[in-house]
C-alpha cells in the first residue's frame, strides 16, 4: 500500500482565536514496503501527520488516499489499510495481556477461541510467552511496548504507523526493541511510517529519512538511507552511517535552533 | 546501628497502635473509679464490656444488628444501581447530562435529613422511609462520581480503540465505562459511608418500635442506660469498620488493575 500525501495542512485554532500551523502544505508519497521515518524538532506536525493518514484526526486541507499499486483506481477508506503504535501505548490497563492483544479481533467479533490462539502465537513471538494473563501495571516498560506492538500486528493491516513508539524507553531496552522492529519488518514487509526524533534511530531503521522543519512543518529534505538489509544496531559504527549521520544533523541542527527560538519568543511574549 | 534503630522503628510502628488503645481504656478505667464518675455519665470500660456481653447473650444486640444491616444493604443497593445507571446514561447523553445536571447542582447540597419530616408525612415511619432517606443519600455521591468517570475517560484510549476497529457502541461498553470503574467505586464508598449514617439516623428518629441499632441507642439512652449506649456505640463502629473494609477488599478484587501504576 502506497500513501499519497497531497498538500496536507493542518491548522489548530486556539482558545484566543490564535492559529498554529502544525503542517503546512505536506505532500509525500510514501511507498509500498518500505520503511520511512520521519524527523523533526518537536511541534513539527510529525505525530499530526501520521494520525490524519490513520484516519484518526482530520487535515485542515488536503488529501491523503491509500493506494494499492496494484489496483491504482480502488479507492479505500482511511484507517481501513492502517494501524497506530502510540507513544503512550494506550493499552487497557484492565485487560491483561492476552486480552489487550485480542482486542482487535474482538472488536471485528471473532470468536474468543480463534482469537486467542492468534493472540498466543503473537504473544509468544514478540517473547511475551508466559506472561498472558499480567495485566499492563505488573509488566516493565520494554514488555508493555512488546504487548503494544502485539496488539498492532494481530490486525495484519498492511501500513504501520508508529508514533515515537521508543521515546520513553531506556537505552539498552530501545536497542532491543528496534531489532525485534527490525526483524518484523524484514518478516512482514509492511508499509512503515515511523516517526522519530531521534537521528539514529530514524537512519538506523528507515529506507528513507524524511526531515522536517520547525512549525510549520514542512519537508525541508529527503535523505535515502541505503544501508543493507538485514540491519542490525552495529551498524552504526559503520562508515556510511557516519557520514548520514552528519548529513542529516547538520539539517536537523538549524531546525531545532529555530524551534528553540520559537519557545523562547512565546515564553518572552 | 542503623539497622537496630529501623528494628525499633518498625516495633513501635506495629505495637504502638494496639498500644494506644490498650492504655486509652486503662487510664479511663482508673479515672472512674478513682474519680467516683457516676455510672450515667461515664460507665467505666469493665461494665460497659458486661453490658455488651449480656445484650449478645440475650439475643437482642444481633437482632437489631441485623435489623439495621439489611436496611443499609437495600438503601446501599438502590443507591448503587440507580446512581451508576443515571451517571452512566449521563455520560453517553449530552442532553441527559444538561437536565440532570440541574437537578443535582440543586439537591446535592440540601441536607438530606432534612428530608425527613417530609418522607414521614409522605411514608410514615416504617422501613420504606429508612430506605428511601439512605438511599436517596447515598445516590448523589453515586451519580456523580459516576459521571466524573465516564467524563474523565483517557481519550487516548479511546483514540486507540477506534483505531483498532471498535465503533462507537463499543467504545462506551469496552474503554469508556471500565476506565470509570475506579471512580464508581469511590462513589460507591462514598455512599456505603452515608448509607450507615442516615439508616442509624433514621431508626433514632421517628419513634418507631421496628428495632434497629438507632432505635436501641436511643432507647437506652431516654432511660439512661449509658453502658447500652456505649455498648451500642461500640458495635456500630466496628460494623461500619468492617463494613468499609470489606468493600475496599471487594474493590481489590474485582478491579485489581486499578490500583497499579499504569503509566510507567
Amino acid at each position: 500500500m502506497d500513501v499519497v500525501v497531497e498538500n496536507v495542512s493542518q491548522v489548530f485554532v486556539g482558545r484566543h482565536g490564535t492559529s498554529v500551523v502544525a503542517l503546512d502544505r505536506f505532500s509525500h508519497r510514501f511507498g509500498s514496503h518500505r520503511f520511512t521515518c520521519l524527523l523533526g524538532p518537536s511541534g513539527c506536525g510529525k505525530s499530526t501527520l501520521i494520525q490524519i493518514v490513520g484516519g484518526l484526526e482530520l487535515a485542515t486541507s488536503g488529501t491523503v488516499r491509500i493506494v494499492d499499486p496494484d489496483r491504482p483506481d480502488a479507492s479505500r477508506r482511511l484507517g481501513a489499510d492502517s494501524v497506530m503504535m502510540w507513544q503512550s501505548l494506550n493499552l487497557f490497563p484492565w485487560r491483561n495481556v492476552i486480552d489487550n492483544v485480542a482486542f482487535g479481533l474482538e472488536m471485528r467479533g471473532v470468536a474468543r477461541a480463534v482469537r486467542y490462539e492468534k493472540a498466543r502465537a503473537l504473544v509468544a513471538s514478540v517473547g511475551l510467552r508466559g506472561f498472558e494473563s499480567h495485566l499492563p501495571g505488573q509488566l516493565s516498560g520494554g514488555m508493555r511496548q512488546r504487548v503494544a506492538l502485539a496488539r498492532a500486528l494481530i490486525m495484519e493491516r498492511a501500513i504501520l504507523l508508529m508514533d515515537e513508539p521508543f521515546a520513553a524507553l531506556d537505552a539498552q531496552t530501545k536497542i532491543v526493541m528496534q531489532e525485534e522492529l527490525l526483524r518484523i519488518f524484514d518478516v512482514t514487509h509492511k508499509t512503515v511510517l515511523f516517526v522519530t526524533h531521534s537521528i539514529e534511530e530514524a537512519i538506523l531503521l528507515g529506507d528513507e529519512v524524511v526531515v522536517m522543519t520547525a512549525r510549520p512543518g514542512r519537508i525541508k529534505e529527503i535523505i535515502a538511507v541505503d544501508l543493507p538489509r538485514p540491519r542490525s544496531v552495529e551498524m552504526v559504527n559503520s562508515k556510511q552511517f557516519g557520514t548520514l549521520f552528519d548529513r542529516v544533523f547538520h539539517l536537523i541542527r538549524d531546525e531545532v535552533m529555530k524551534t528553540m527560538e520559537q519557545q523562547a519568543a512565546a515564553v518572552g511574549a | 546501628m542503623q539497622g537496630k534503630r529501623n528494628f525499633i522503628a518498625k516495633a513501635a510502628e506495629t505495637v504502638l497502635p494496639a498500644a494506644s488503645i490498650v492504655l486509652f481504656l486503662l487510664a479511663w478505667e482508673i479515672f472512674v473509679r478513682e474519680g467516683e464518675i457516676a455510672p450515667i455519665y461515664l460507665p467505666a470500660p469493665s461494665s460497659i464490656a458486661v453490658y455488651l456481653y449480656r445484650m449478645i447473650a440475650d439475643g437482642s444486640m444481633l437482632s437489631n444488628l441485623g435489623i439495621t444491616l439489611l436496611r443499609i444493604f437495600v438503601g446501599f443497593l438502590l443507591a448503587a444501581v440507580s446512581g451508576v445507571l443515571l451517571g452512566v446514561l449521563m455520560g453517553m447523553s449530552r442532553i441527559l447530562a444538561r437536565v440532570a445536571d440541574v437537578w443535582i447542582a440543586a439537591l446535592y447540597p440540601l441536607p438530606k435529613i432534612s428530608l425527613i419530616p417530609l418522607l414521614i408525612i409522605w411514608l410514615g415511619t416504617g422501613e420504606a422511609y429508612k430506605i428511601v432517606i439512605s438511599a436517596v443519600t447515598a445516590f448523589f455521591p453515586v451519580v456523580i462520581s459516576t459521571y466524573a468517570g465516564i467524563q474523565r475517560a483517557d481519550r487516548g484510549l479511546i483514540k486507540a480503540a477506534k483505531d483498532l476497529g471498535a465503533n462507537a457502541r463499543q467504545i462506551q461498553l469496552k474503554v469508556v465505562i471500565p476506565s470509570a470503574v475506579p471512580s464508581i467505586f469511590a462513589g460507591l464508598q462514598l455512599g456505603m459511608g452515608v448509607t450507615i449514617i442516615l439508616v442509624v439516623a433514621a431508626e433514632m428518629i421517628g419513634g418507631s418500635s421496628e428495632g434497629g441499632m438507632g432505635y436501641l441507642l436511643i432507647n437506652a439512652g431516654q432511660v439512661m442506660e449509658t453502658e447500652k449506649v456505649f455498648a451500642s456505640l461500640i458495635v456500630l463502629a466496628v460494623m461500619g469498620a468492617l463494613i468499609i473494609k470489606l468493600q475496599q477488599w471487594a474493590d481489590r478484587k474485582l478491579a485489581p488493575w486499578a490500583s497499579l501504576d499504569n503509566d510507567r
